[in-house]
Order: structure tokens, then sequence, then C-alpha cells
């Protein structure tokens, strides 16, 4: 992810950067790549920019114009790379030539190339758990059929155009498939920009060298977001940000907005962040005001879009805001390289770029008509997989304020988790559950005794698996809100020795006794179907911490020998002590409705 | 723009391009003489010197080139 402004995205600058790439002990990721363009100009610039995300990447360069044959072909050199993602990059190049060669009638072309592309991601998904990242076509410049081009049936146009939609339909149909799609870029820069014939003569360039550093971001971000690194929260300031003026000064009636924005600019604005926060990003609020003026904006100005029910965390005071955004995370138990601050002030973005050098800032436009644009160069907000949970996620963390104000009530902890009335349901895997599944797997950095990322495609493996595999999810609501599939374990057998391959529990449900339920579950199953030894693995990573003496919590004992693979833990069903929690068993789907 | 100036600047970039300040150029240099001046590196120097000296090769020209003697003359010609 862009960390401030595209001027970070310079072709000389960073080809330098990659010759110069220190050798450190980051997080390594293998990425192959498959094209039927030439790559020598692309990969230098993934590994600059995956280093400056923090990541060491590997790739794999298939040899040119190879997609098919080293998807089809079991012993090719991509599956034995082991490929954690793959790239597949395609061109207008080829596809013109695919085109005008079309023996059949052209009107089936597209149904016929879109088919081919399936059947490729088809074969990498039977052969690797690794999430394919698709490109589109650039259309074409030229216009053999003026206008009518794109409304063409049997034209170059209309045929790419289609092809395109078509990726991205059936990209959605297949789990782990992801769209790069260049031809957003190439359209955004302007196709007579991107378009290099020169360079696609003598070397088979995709586009001009100075825009390959835009596809190599692209790609970077979308990668990220499969390994778990996305945005979570935008933090917001108020004046000047979310409406024209000072509240403070001009008063609920003076500021810039609803009728007094004439132009209509913090309006846009807003609806754009309301429809983050409604894919799943939570908004806050990070003001220097006092909280009673701020909060009545929200409560009572007739022009605001943006409401208090949709900001997750309200922090408005006289601190400084770095330390208000420590206080967010805090709150909402997110890394800071998931925040995004925005805000007008360069004062405060220096700050908290000086402060908190992880949190992205970025460099906003003095024109407030410009924010949006602004931040939508970054490409901030990548999606991994999309499911129905992120639209509830707001209004979940809202939910724990008010938990968390109702428990400063409480004296005893035990009386307060009892009057949560809390219920959970534990289940295998389920079909319908899979998209969350592999999202939670994705997402979960701290609660993550393994932080092993399988895909969709493996833990519906695993789900069918009854011999090898008992992998089971807990969901979890009480009365202030349902929290969805929270909690995630996998068991494997190994003759009588039954192994926790993965336990993984969102930071939301922390101390509420979930991870005592998912215990006694692990050893009432090893119990019931007679093992003799439980184990279970913590592989530390830079985020997992918070979990290094979680089997010693359970009475586990340390085994001698730990292998490469983290350190082993080990105990016998027969010596746990069932652990006491004040959850309710078994609600159904059915009564969640309700 | 003079033969010498043409030669004094495309070395500029040529260092530049291939992060050597102490690379030296004779009119008789082909790409086999500089050490990493492959069909990769290549496509670098042609955007890098049409960009410094604000001019546009063709196709035909770019594979035409033999050694630095013929570029600093496809500048000069391009460049007037």
């Amino acid at each position: 992810m862009l960390k401030s402004d595209r001027r970070e995205l310079e072709y000389f600058a960073l080809m330098k950067r990659a010759k110069e790439l220190p050798i450190s002990d980051n997080r390594q990721l293998r990425v192959a790549i498959l094209a039927d363009v030439s790559t020598q100009h692309l990969t230098p610039l993934l590994r600059a920019l995956f280093a400056g995300n923090g990541v060491t990447v590997h790739i794999y360069e298939a040899g040119f114009d190879t997609v098919e044959l080293e998807a089809l072909d079991p012993n090719s050199g991509l599956y034995s790379f082991d490929p954690e993602v793959v790239v597949i990059l395609q061109s207008l190049g080829k596809l013109k030539a695919n085109y005008y060669d079309f023996p059949a009638d052209p009107a089936s072309f597209v149904a016929s190339k879109a088919t081919h592309i399936e059947q490729v991601w088809k074969a990498i998904r039977a052969r690797s758990g690794a999430p394919i990242i698709q490109s589109t076509f650039v259309l074409p410049y030229e216009r053999p059929f003026g206008n009518y081009g794109n409304a063409g049936v049997n034209t170059l146009h209309g045929a790419a155009s289609d092809l395109n939609r078509e990726i991205c339909l059936r990209a959605r149909a297949n789990p782990g498939v992801l769209i790069n799609d260049v031809d957003y870029l190439a359209a955004w820069v302007g196709r007579r920009h991107f378009i290099d014939e020169k360079l696609w003569s003598v070397s088979k360039s995709l586009c001009a060298l100075e825009l390959m550093p835009d596809v190599a971001q692209n790609v970077v971000d979308i990668a990220l977001a499969t390994q778990g690194r996305t945005v979570k929260c935008v933090v917001l300031d108020l004046d000047n940000t979310l409406w024209g003026g000072v509240v403070g000064d001009e008063g609920l009636d003076g500021i810039e907005l609803g009728d007094r924005d004439e132009t209509g600019t913090f309006r846009s604005f807003q609806l754009y962040l309301r429809e983050l926060g409604r894919r799943g990003i939570l908004l806050a609020v990070c003001s220097k005001n006092d909280e009673s003026v701020a909060r009545r904006v929200f409560q009572e100005h007739p022009g605001m879009v943006l409401r208090e029910a949709d900001i997750a965390v309200f922090i408005a005071n006289w601190d400084d805001k770095a330390t208000n955004i420590r206080r967010i995370r805090e709150k909402l138990n997110i890394g800071f390289d998931s925040m995004v601050f925005l805000d007008d002030n360069p004062f405060e973005r220096n700050l908290v770029r000086q402060l908190l050098p992880e949190v992205i800032v970025p460099e906003l436009s003095e024109d407030p008509e410009l924010y949006v644009r602004t931040i939508s160069e970054l490409n901030l907000f990548e999606v991994a997989s999309h499911s129905e949970l992120d639209l509830q996620r707001a209004a979940l963390y809202r939910d724990q304020e008010e938990r968390a104000l109702e428990s400063s009530r409480f004296v005893n902890l035990d009386d307060y988790l009892k009057s949560l009335e809390t219920r959970a349901r534990v289940a295998r895997f389920e079909p319908r559950e899979l998209g969350r599944i592999a999202q939670l797997l994705q997402r979960s950095n701290q609660f993550n005794l393994t932080t092993r990322r399988h895909s969709e495609a493996e833990c519906e493996a695993m789900m069918r698996d009854e011999e090898a595999y008992f992998p089971f999810s807990i969901s979890v609501r009480d009365r202030f809100g349902d929290f969805g599939l929270i909690n995630l374990v996998i068991l494997r057998h190994s003759g009588t020795v039954l192994e926790i391959d993965t336990f993984v529990m969102s930071c939301r449900v922390l101390q509420r006794g979930v991870e005592q339920l998912a215990m006694n579950k692990i050893f009432e199953y090893a119990r019931r179907v007679g093992c003799d030894r439980v184990i279970g693995r913590y592989i530390p990573s830079p985020k997992n911490g918070m979990v290094k003496s979680f089997y010693a919590q359970f009475g586990f004992e340390r085994l001698s020998g730990d292998d490469a693979e983290g350190l082993l833990w080990s105990l016998k069903p027969s010596d746990y002590v069932e652990r006491e929690v004040y959850i309710t068993e078994g609600h159904s789907l059915a009564e969640q409705a309700a | 723009m003079t033969r010498a100036e043409i030669n004094h600047k495309l070395g500029g970039v040529l260092q530049q391009v291939f992060d050597n300040p102490s690379l030296v150029f004779a009119d008789t240099t082909t790409a086999n003489d500089v050490e990493g001046w492959d069909s990769v590196m290549h496509v670098s120097v042609i955007v890098a010197v049409e960009k410094a000296f604000g001019v546009r090769f063709s196709t035909k020209e770019v594979k035409s080139l033999a050694n630095v003697g013929d570029f600093v003359r496809l500048i000069e010609k391009r460049a007037q």
C-alpha cells in the first residue's frame, strides 16, 4: 500500500532501489507470474514495492507466453515453486491475434475465451491453494467501427469489453480468483499514454515503462490483501475535512454543509465515506473539539450524511492526534498499518507520520473537491474476499462500545459475563461459511497460534475429509449484538494423537470465555474419538505474541522436541480440567434471524 | 546541440541508467562491451534517452542501433 502519494511510483527510482534492497528478516512471499507479455521490467518493481511494505518477495517468472502450459502441466515449474500468489498478466496484443484468427462465429469468441481463462484458473486451483490475480484486457484504441465499436457484437472493442466483464463475473464465482483491473489503470492515465507500440514491438512490454510501476503497485496491493494486509479503519478529522469551517468558532449553523455547502463538495465526500463504511471499513473520528459540540453536528445538522451510528469510535478532545489514534487502535484491536488518517491540516498529518509511521496518511489536496480523487489514486481499499459479515462490522464494534460502558457498571467480571447472555453455535465447517472462514484465516494476526493461511479451497478439502480432520467454527452473539463467526479450530488426526493445526480467534471477543469454550470442545472431541494426546503448536510471528502462553494457561506442557515449525505443547485428555464458561450453546440461524 | 554536447549528455544518461558513474563510452562501444546491457536494459536505455533529450525514436531506428556512435547520430538527427 502506498503511504502518502503517487510520487512513490517513479520507474527509474524504483529500478535503482530494487538493486539495493537490503537483506532483511522480512516476511517472505512466493509470487509466480504467468504472462503473455515480457515480465523482466515488472519483477524488479515488484521487489522494490513489496520491500516498501516489509515483504521480501521471491518471484517465479514463467517463460514468455506459457500461461496455459504452466497451468495445465502438473510437473511445471509453477507447481514445484509452490507459489503463495499466482499473477496472470494478459495483453490485448495476444487477444487481438486470437480474435482475428478465431475460426468460428465471432459472436462466440467471448464465451470461448472466457471459458479458456476459467479452465486455467481451475487447473491452478486444483493443484495449488494460492489465490490467482487475473488481469483484465486493456481495451483497444483502433476504431474500424467508429463509436459503434463498443456497441457491436462482432468488433474487437466489443469483444474485449465483454470479455473483461465476463472475467469479472466468473471470478466472483471462483473462490480465490481476484481481478487486477489493468484496463482501469490504462483508462485512468489514458490509453494513449499507457499503450506503447514501440516497446511492445521491441520487447513485448505490456505498457509504457513509466506506467509499469502502476501495474506493479496494483499487483502488490491485491497480493497484500490476500495475505491479510488490508485497511480496516479510516480515521477522520472533522473541521475542514468532513465540513467546511470550524464548528467550535462558527457554530452549528455556520459551517459549510448542506445548504451552505453550495457545491455539494462535503456531501459527496461523506457519501464516499459512508460507502466505505457499508463495505466494512470502520470509520472513526479524531477531532480537536469539545465532544458535545462535535457530536451535535452528527446528531442535529440536516446536511450530515454520516451519523453517529456510522462511527465506530468517536474521539473529540484536545489531546494530540497521535495519542488519540493510539486509543482508537486499542479500542478496535487492529494494527496501525491497517489504519488510514485523513486530515486537511498538514501539521496533524506530519505529526501522525512522525509519531506513528505505520499509519497511512494520504497527502490530501488543499481543495476538498479533490479529496476523493487523492484517496482513490492510492488504491487503499483492496478486498481479498467479500463476505456479508463485513457489512455488519461497524455496527458490531459500536455494540462493543456499549458493552464496555456496561462493564464499568459491574464490579465482578463473572457477573458481567453472565449478564451478557452470550450464546454460541459450535459446528463443523459448513459450505456456506467457507467464505467467512477463509477471510478470518487471512485476516487474523494476533490471536492466531500458527498463522497458517489456509485458502478457501483447502478449508473445503478439510471440511470434506472426515477421516483426517475435525475443523470447527464458533459463532457468537449476545444481548447487544451478533458477532458472527469469530473462532476457528482445525484438528488433525495422526494415529491416536490429535494436533491443533489452527486456532484462530477474532480479538473482538477476547475475555468472553470463547477460547475456553473452544478448548472444552477440543477435549470433548478428543475423548469421544479416543485420542490419548492433544498437541498444540505455537509458531511465533511478529504479531501473535499475545498467545505465546496460550497452551500453558490450559495446563499443556512444553514438549522438548520442538521442531522447525514452532513450539510444541502436549496434554492428555484425562488431565484436562474443563473450564467454566458463561455461554449458552446452540443458537440456531433461525433464532439469529429473529 | 553539437556532437560533443550530445556525447557528453548521453554519457551521463547511460551512467545513470546503469547506475555506474565511472562508465566511459566511445562511438564504437556496443551493448556487449557494457556489463548488464542486455535486451531488458536496452529498453530502459531507450526510454531514458528519449526522456532526457525530449525526442521519440521509431521502432525501426531502435532496432537498427549497432553502437553508441549510431545512437549519437540518431539523437543528432532527431534533435534538429
